[in-house]
């Protein structure tokens, strides 16, 4: 057994069966990941329709392949504050128990692969995130070596009658 | 009592549930027609087989409280269309009340593969027994043998196919409802001097390792075995229960003589054929326009001339494929309709009153989803015309009227509505009963009040929280339904509307769409901004002028010749940002007033397929849907009566 360990075979294979994938972006400055089987489509910031006479954080409405789904300013829905980012924003399409819902970010990273032993609780907000809305933290090492910190969510808490 | 089904019997289980329900609902009109001429022996007869029928589906499917029930409804119409009994409302009222039982039964067994326990019916039974023998003539022949009569006689209701043994039938008697498999066990169960012999055991397994069954053995001596032919199997196994109601009308066909074919099809087929049909127009609408603008653009060529030729022909195509497609989901009124001879007969009973129901253009058809939500409204428009419209007799005859009050429930088409009315010819809306109603409910200002038109006060009907029934009486409920009547309508993108005489009646008139999912619109801009608003409720356009706009109080009005109409702008309706200048004004409908709306932009008439907001947006107020226009952008369509809904309660009596 630990042989096998110390040949490494069967922990990569752990690993790798283990791992949660992850969809990352940014909200201003903060590494943002979303579970990638929840999300749907990655889309550019498209045509979207404001709906009036709603809640502030819906954006409005957009054509998702002939079907109409609503689009949130996700600073907005979490209460953070709006910063200006250059560049184009990016629409993440995510499943809820509301339908498909388009989520507006800054700017999308990539994909990550975590091991869901590295993830830890929420510390208290620690960047202004309601602790109910994310699932967890999880230090990463990124390719210039430097370490960051990626706040995971959990869309199906923040898309919820209540929370609404 | 839980019922077990094999998969072999589900089947039959089905066709009867089909066919019971069919025998029950017509039933109750039938029921109704036979108060007005008890003796009808058509009618009697028609009865009487409809119970036999049932009856003897139930036997073969075990349903014993079922059978219990139709045996003795059977047995009394056999003796009324024996002349051996005459009917009287007493006994009318306890077959009603047996065929309420029979659908309720019905109905939980299609729920829940149950079937009332013995205990449930053991008093409904007593009272058809006593029918039966409080009969002046003595029990005839045929009667007194009926009991014991009771297990041959069901066993009539299916025969055995040729060449099956003489042991096997017995079993199959004795264990009905069971298969093979099933008897076989029971039979191994039994102590052993109570088996049959070796032999017949032997026998029946041999049965089974053939693979027959009950089933191969019989026939059902009635046509039962035609319409399990008809049905497509897959149908049944996917969803059991809603299935009955959601296809199409196979029940009345298979009635008629004439060997029609039909498939029953999942309803969410028909609609993605809807959606793709709707999709197809888009398209077809966004050719046309293309084909116009190059017809205007370019020189004169065969290739165009050609090319319009073809787009008129698959334009054509495409309008009658919309046609037929819509078809599919229409349903005649009927459907609803013919539940209403048996609630007014209740209500008027319960209620003291003499009503004659009049039902007019049963055939016409309406979309099957709309047809659903409309009989919860159209029950509680006549119930109010019952409790509250037709007056006592007494007080009918003191008013010079017949004894007898009429309602009267109507449907015709009207273009592309569906007009629906009820009216009564009771004792009409008291116009200041209802004002003064409003004002003490605090709905209104007693100035308002005053300046309100007559119309306009018909209108505090519907509005939440309002009920003018001085008690709140068991019939009509708590005043919570008007309002709730109308939402539903609105929510169908119909209007209604009430029309009230005192002393002569009132009428309540829907005006319904044909169908759902398609409809015409506005186009018009606001702000850069792009909505659709239903043509149904435009009544006209106008130019904007400057010199025809006043303000009243807070509000501003327009004139338009002779009339005024309170004047607002889409923007400041949607709290969007609003320019002043505006360049055309529409005027919209909503309930019983009109109202000028004025716009930036007009971009002319767009036939458009709706679809929802979802889930997150569906409570959105002035917002009906939206719709993905031929570039694939989304435009929101406009409600009107939403819209207004935050401004309504300052509106009344205004103008």
């Amino acid at each position: 057994m630990s042989e096998m360990e110390v040949l490494g075979i069967r922990e990569i294979e752990a690993i790798k069966t283990n791992e949660k994938r992850l969809i990352t972006f940014r909200l201003n400055d903060e590494l943002i990941g979303v579970d990638i089987t929840t999300v749907v489509k990655i889309t550019m910031d498209i045509d979207i329709t404001p709906v009036p006479k709603t809640k502030k954080y819906i954006l409005g409405v957009m054509n998702l392949r002939g079907n109409i789904i609503p689009v949130v300013t996700l600073k907005k829905k979490l209460g953070l504050p709006e910063k200006v980012i250059p560049g184009r924003n990016m629409i993440i399409v995510v499943e809820t128990d509301f339908g498909n819902i388009g989520l507006l970010v800054d700017k999308v990273e990539g994909a990550l692969n975590v091991d869901p032993e590295d993830i830890q609780p929420p510390p208290m907000n620690s960047i202004g995130i309601d602790p109910e809305f994310i699932e967890g933290v999880v230090m990463i090492t990124k390719e210039d070596e430097e370490r960051e910190l990626l706040t995971i969510l959990n869309i199906k808490k923040i898309f919820r009658a209540d929370n609404l | 009592m839980r019922m077990e089904f094999s998969d072999d019997m589900r089947e039959i289980l089905e066709e009867f549930l089909i066919e019971a329900e069919e025998i029950l609902s017509n039933l109750d009109q039938d029921l109704i027609e036979l108060e007005n001429n008890p003796d009808d022996k058509d009618l009697l007869n028609k009865i009487f087989r409809g119970m036999h029928t049932l009856k003897g589906g139930a036997g073969f499917l075990n349903l014993t409280t079922i059978v219990e029930i139709a045996h003795k409804i059977e047995d009394i119409f056999n003796k009324l269309r024996n002349d051996e009994m005459t009917l009287t409302p007493e006994m009318m009222d306890v077959i009603f009340e047996g065929v309420d039982k029979l659908k309720e039964a019905i109905e939980m067994l299609k729920e829940s593969d149950e079937i009332p326990d013995e205990e449930d019916v053991k008093e409904l039974l007593e009272k058809l027994k006593a029918i039966l023998e409080g009969s002046e003539i003595p029990q005839s022949d045929t009667f007194e043998k009926q009991p014991q009569q009771e297990s041959s006689e069901e066993e009539e209701d299916f025969e055995f196919v040729e060449g099956v043994d003489e042991d096997i039938k017995k079993l199959i008697l004795q264990y009905k409802g069971k298969d093979l498999g099933e008897i076989l066990e029971e039979l191994i169960l039994l102590p052993p001097d109570e088996r049959p012999p070796l032999e017949v055991v032997e026998k029946l397994e041999k049965l089974i390792v053939e693979g027959k069954d009950v089933k191969d053995l019989i026939k059902p001596k009635e046509k039962k075995e035609e319409p399990k032919q008809e049905a497509p199997p897959q149908v049944q196994q996917q969803k059991k229960p809603v299935k009955q109601e959601e296809k199409p009308k196979p029940p009345q066909k298979k009635k008629t003589e004439k060997k029609e074919e039909v498939i029953r099809v999942d309803v969410e087929r028909v609609e993605t054929l809807m959606n793709l049909v709707g999709e197809l127009v888009l398209d077809r609408n966004r050719i046309v326009k293309l084909a116009s603008s190059l017809e205007t653009s370019c020189e004169d060529s065969d290739v165009i001339e050609e090319l319009i030729d073809s787009i008129t022909g698959m334009s054509r195509t495409v309008s009658d494929l919309q046609d037929a497609v819509m078809k599919l989901r229409m349903q005649p009124v009927k459907k609803i309709f013919s539940k209403f001879p048996r609630i007014v007969r209740d209500l008027a009973k319960r209620l003291n009153k003499k009503v004659n129901l009049v039902l007019e253009g049963e055939d016409t058809e309406i979309d099957r989803s709309i047809l659903d939500k409309l009989e919860d409204p159209l029950i509680h428009l006549v119930r109010n015309a019952i409790d509250h419209g037709i007056e006592p007799p007494e007080e009918r005859v003191a008013a010079g009227k017949p004894e007898e009050g009429t309602i009267k429930l109507s449907a015709y088409q009207e273009g592309d509505r569906i007009i629906i009315s009820i009216e009564d010819d009771g004792r009409g809306i008291n116009v200041e009963k209802v004002k003064k109603k409003a004002v003490e409910k605090g709905l209104i200002t007693p100035e308002q009040a005053e300046n309100m038109s007559d119309k306009e006060a018909f209108e505090l009907l519907f509005m939440p929280g309002f009920s003018t029934a001085d008690k709140v009486s068991e019939v009509s409920g708590r005043g919570v339904g008007m309002d709730v009547v109308a939402s539903t309508i609105h929510a169908l993108r119909g209007t209604i509307e009430v029309e009230s005489e005192p002393g002569k009646g009132t009428k309540f008139i829907m005006k319904l769409p044909l169908t759902v999912a398609i409809i015409r619109t506005l186009m018009v801009g606001v702000n850069e901004r792009i909505f659709a608003i239903p043509l149904y409720s435009v009544v006209e356009i106008v130019k904007y002028d400057p010199a025809n706009v006043k303000k009243v109080g807070n509000f501003k009005s327009f004139m338009l010749r002779d009339e005024v109409y309170l004047l607002f702008s889409l923007g400041e309706l949607f709290d969007i940002e609003d320019k002043p200048e505006k360049e055309f004004i529409v005027i919209v409908r909503v309930g019983e007033k009109n109202i000028a709306i004025s716009v930036d932009e007009l971009f002319g008439e767009e036939e458009i397929v709706i679809k929802p907001l979802g889930k997150l947006l569906e409570d959105v107020q002035g917002i009906a849907g939206a719709t993905i226009t031929g570039d694939g952008k989304v435009v929101l369509i406009v409600d009107t009566n939403s819209l207004i809904n935050d401004k309504k309660t300052q509106l009344v009596g205004v103008l």
